[in-house]
């Protein structure tokens, strides 16, 4: 008798919540992490507040993850890795590796919630000096600030008086490959931002970008009251670049409004970087055999009605490793494969037992 | 920093601002946009959004900094198509430095409220204009030609600084009799509050003519303030000149307590504005039409004795329109007119163009011409004439003096100028 069993790779916010699903509606899952603790990226990058109302994400994400370690049908490997898979759909063996060695497990069916990870802007085609200038920094850096509540220029230790975001960095860019919108980085930023305004008052902020993405309630709720309430100064124009200039930074970009050209002073500049397939997404699609769309994201069979199905039957993926999703896109997908996960393995438990099968997507 | 596989350091290059000096008024003026590339690249070098903290501390002009950039004001801006203007524009300038309570854009908006329509923002020029005003007034920031309307209304009730004593000077040759108030104070139906350009302007005068001969023909009761006329000034307020029509406000309608009158009748749509917004926040409430809306309910007892074989075209006034929303009063009495046909222009209603003259824009002509390539009246001018009219009739007492003008200065000296009034009066047989 083939395992009832899901496996989930990945324990991110995605990855969470369809364990978590999967335990409550009764079926064991096992939930595979490679990092010793579980909640993804928010955790590991150390994300201040998440988006959109800033709630701090620590506490936010130790919750999911309690609601997953605490459930008696859950089992959580961290530091653990898939190395293998074989057999076929409805009866994998899976590999997995940690320092206690190798062992085999048997699962009916597997949800890939492997995530993304941050654009790398030293990956850029625009001169914006990552890894020059130490005042040039990436959003998830900033959340790294804003969790300590300590805002400074690394290059000095000094209060910013003046700190801009730069959008669209490593996204919609067919030089570097890759050519979709990331999704998040206008709503993040938006969202950094106003907690910057609201660390330092002093400070003004300015957000440089193409056309804002701010889809849905994030509209209302981030981008107007970063406007209207928060004094966020938006300009419409993209910086192409950063040149340093004695201790301060130069933003080279057009005013697209005036239609001239702006170098202007910033002590501190944050680049607003898109998502990519984590190491893990690109490695685990190829070791599950499904495929992947020319970005490396994990593609989903048939989107936009089913999301989560991927080329391979009893392999479904949710989350950031279906390409860029805000973490209500993630949680969403995560239950979504679950669920999809679970149907799988009572439709082939019927079709063994002769009973009328469920319809399976 | 890499470029080619090379380590290039790179630096930074400014370069000056691009100006042209005016041989009008001597004064240095930016090149905007387009026109700087053929001189040295304007490269903005600073900003500071301290322009927006200083808005922000006046009561009606905090919206502008809630302007996100769609840019859909710019295309509706009537100053915009003769100059670079536009709500997006002066958020921009604000953003980049500018002190607007210095700066000429704060005078070359009209309150014509075309980008209040289509802003999902709700950017409002009409509370942040009165307000930046008010403000670059108490910094003595105001162009000479509107310190001397403030000063002629504060001194003589109107704004062309005529004779207070000469405002019904217009009636003796009307040719009927129009009875003042002071004169002959028993209750009336209708208080005809004639204004400044009706009371004093020649072509205004004739309109004002025009106009009681059909009261009288229509046997409407009706009378006038006289001489205790003074001006309502709401052009004055959106001018930033907050405190002189608070002041006004009290003078009228003291005034207006000393009579009994079932409603107040006037020809001037800014007047007709401030009537029916401003007196009720500051407690007097009256029953205000524009004259158009009196006039359009009495068209089935207007005799004609003859007809109007012309192509007329209207100009909506902006505070009549899309200010308060009558468009069809106007156009009702133009079709009941025999022989007339109504061709409209592509803007109208709604989307009507800006004579130009609201918001003190009626008496910024100069000061404007430094900022602009033609007049927004002979823009609009241009307009009717394009829609094949013979006549552009108009409804606001400020038009026909500022159309006239820019027929002539455009070469449309075909097209005629007439207010409603002029053409019922005609088309009734009055005749002067």
């Amino acid at each position: 008798m083939p395992s009832d069993t899901v496996a989930v790779i990945g324990g991110g916010p995605a990855g969470l919540r369809a364990a978590q699903t999967i335990a409550e509606l009764g079926h064991r899952v096992v939930l595979i992490e490679q990092h010793h603790e579980l909640g993804g990226r928010p955790i590991q990058e150390n994300y201040a507040g998440i988006t959109p109302h800033g709630e701090p994400a620590e506490p936010l994400l130790r919750r999911m993850a309690e609601l997953v370690t605490t459930n008696p049908l859950a089992e959580v490997r961290l530091s653990t890795e898939v190395i293998g898979v074989r057999g076929e759909p409805g009866d994998f063996t899976l590999t997995l590796e940690s320092v206690a060695g190798t062992e085999t497990l048997d699962v009916g069916a597997a949800v890939l919630a492997t995530g993304f990870q941050h654009f790398d802007p030293g990956r850029e085609t625009q001169m914006y000096g990552y890894y020059e200038f130490p005042d040039v920094i990436a959003l998830q850096d900033l959340e790294g600030m804003l969790k300590e509540h300590k805002v400074v220029r690394p290059s000095n230790g000094e209060t910013p008086k003046k700190l801009c975001f730069v959008q669209c960095v490593g996204s919609r860019d067919r030089h570097i490959g890759n050519e979709y919108c990331s999704k998040v980085c206008c709503g993040v930023a938006s969202k950094e931002a106003i907690e910057v305004r609201q660390l330092l008052p002093d400070c003004q902020v300015y957000i440089f970008y193409i056309d804002m993405r701010m889809y849905g309630y994030w509209e209302s709720q981030i981008y107007w009251p970063a406007q209207e309430k928060h004094h966020v100064q938006y300009v419409k124009g993209i910086i192409t670049e950063v040149l340093p200039k004695g201790d301060k930074l130069i933003v080279r970009g057009e005013d697209t409004t005036m239609g001239r050209p702006m170098e202007l002073a910033m002590d501190m500049v944050v680049l607003s970087v898109g998502m990519e397939p984590s190491a893990g997404t690109r490695k685990m699609s190829r070791l599950f055999g499904v495929a992947q769309n020319k970005y490396g994201f994990v593609r989903a069979a048939s989107s936009p009605l089913d999301p989560v199905s991927t080329s391979r039957d009893g392999i479904y993926a949710c989350g950031a490793a279906l390409g860029p999703a805000d973490l209500e896109d993630a949680v969403s997908s995560g239950s979504n494969a679950a669920t999809k996960a679970i149907s799988f393995i009572r439709t082939r438990n019927a079709v063994a037992e002769g009973r009328d099968a469920v319809v399976t997507g | 920093m890499p470029i080619s596989g090379k380590k290039v350091d790179p630096t930074v290059v400014e370069k000056d601002v691009a100006t042209v000096r005016s041989t009008i008024s001597g004064r240095e003026v930016e090149l905007p946009a387009m026109w700087n590339r053929m001189f040295e690249p304007r490269v903005l070098t600073e900003t500071s959004a301290e322009g927006f903290e200083k808005l922000n501390a006046l009561p009606g002009a905090e919206s502008l900094e809630w302007c996100y950039g769609c840019g859909k004001c710019v295309p509706v801006c009537p100053v915009d198509l003769v100059g670079e203007y536009g709500p997006r524009k002066l958020h921009r300038k604000v953003q980049t430095g500018t002190d607007l309570l210095a700066d000429p854009g704060t005078w070359l908006c009209t309150t014509c409220a075309n980008c209040l329509r289509v802003c999902p923002k709700e950017v409002d020029m009409i509370q942040i204009m009165p307000a930046v005003r008010e403000a670059a007034i108490q910094e003595g920031n105001v162009p000479a030609e509107l310190q001397t309307v403030f000063e002629s209304t504060f001194r003589y009730g109107n704004a062309l600084g005529a004779n207070p004593r000469r405002r019904a000077a217009w009636t003796r040759d009307s040719g009927i009799h129009v009875r003042v108030l002071a004169d002959d104070p028993h209750p009336v139906d209708v208080l005809f509050y004639v204004e400044d350009y009706w009371s004093y302007h020649p072509r205004g005068q004739q309109a004002a003519k025009a106009f009681v001969r059909i009261m009288h023909s229509l046997g409407v009761d009706f009378a006038i303030l006289g001489a205790e006329e003074k001006t309502i000034g709401d052009s004055q307020r959106l001018a930033g000149e907050r405190g002189l029509f608070d002041s006004l406000v009290e003078q009228v309608s003291a005034t207006l307590e000393r009579y009994e009158f079932n409603r107040i009748v006037t020809p001037d749509p800014h007047a007709y504005n401030a009537l029916i917004k401003e007196y009720p926040k500051r407690g007097h409430t009256y029953d205000v039409l524009h004259y158009t809306q009196l006039l359009a309910p009495l068209i089935p007892k207007m005799h004609w004795s003859g007809t109007i074989e012309a192509k007329v075209t209207f100009h909506d006034p902006c505070y009549l329109g899309r200010h308060n929303g009558e468009y069809d009063a106007p156009r009702k009495l133009l079709q009941a007119i025999p022989g007339l046909e109504l061709v409209e222009m592509g803007r109208c209603k709604e989307t009507a163009y800006c004579c130009g003259g609201g918001g003190g824009g009626m008496w910024l002509d100069s000061f404007t011409r430094d900022y602009t390539s033609e007049r927004l009246s002979e823009r609009r001018v241009r307009e009717a004439v394009e829609y094949g009219a013979d006549i552009l009739a108009v409804c606001c007492p400020y038009e026909v003096s500022r159309f006239e003008d820019a027929a002539k200065s455009t070469g449309n000296e075909d097209l005629l100028v007439r207010d409603i009034a002029e053409l019922i009066d005609a088309a009734m047989g009055h005749g002067e």
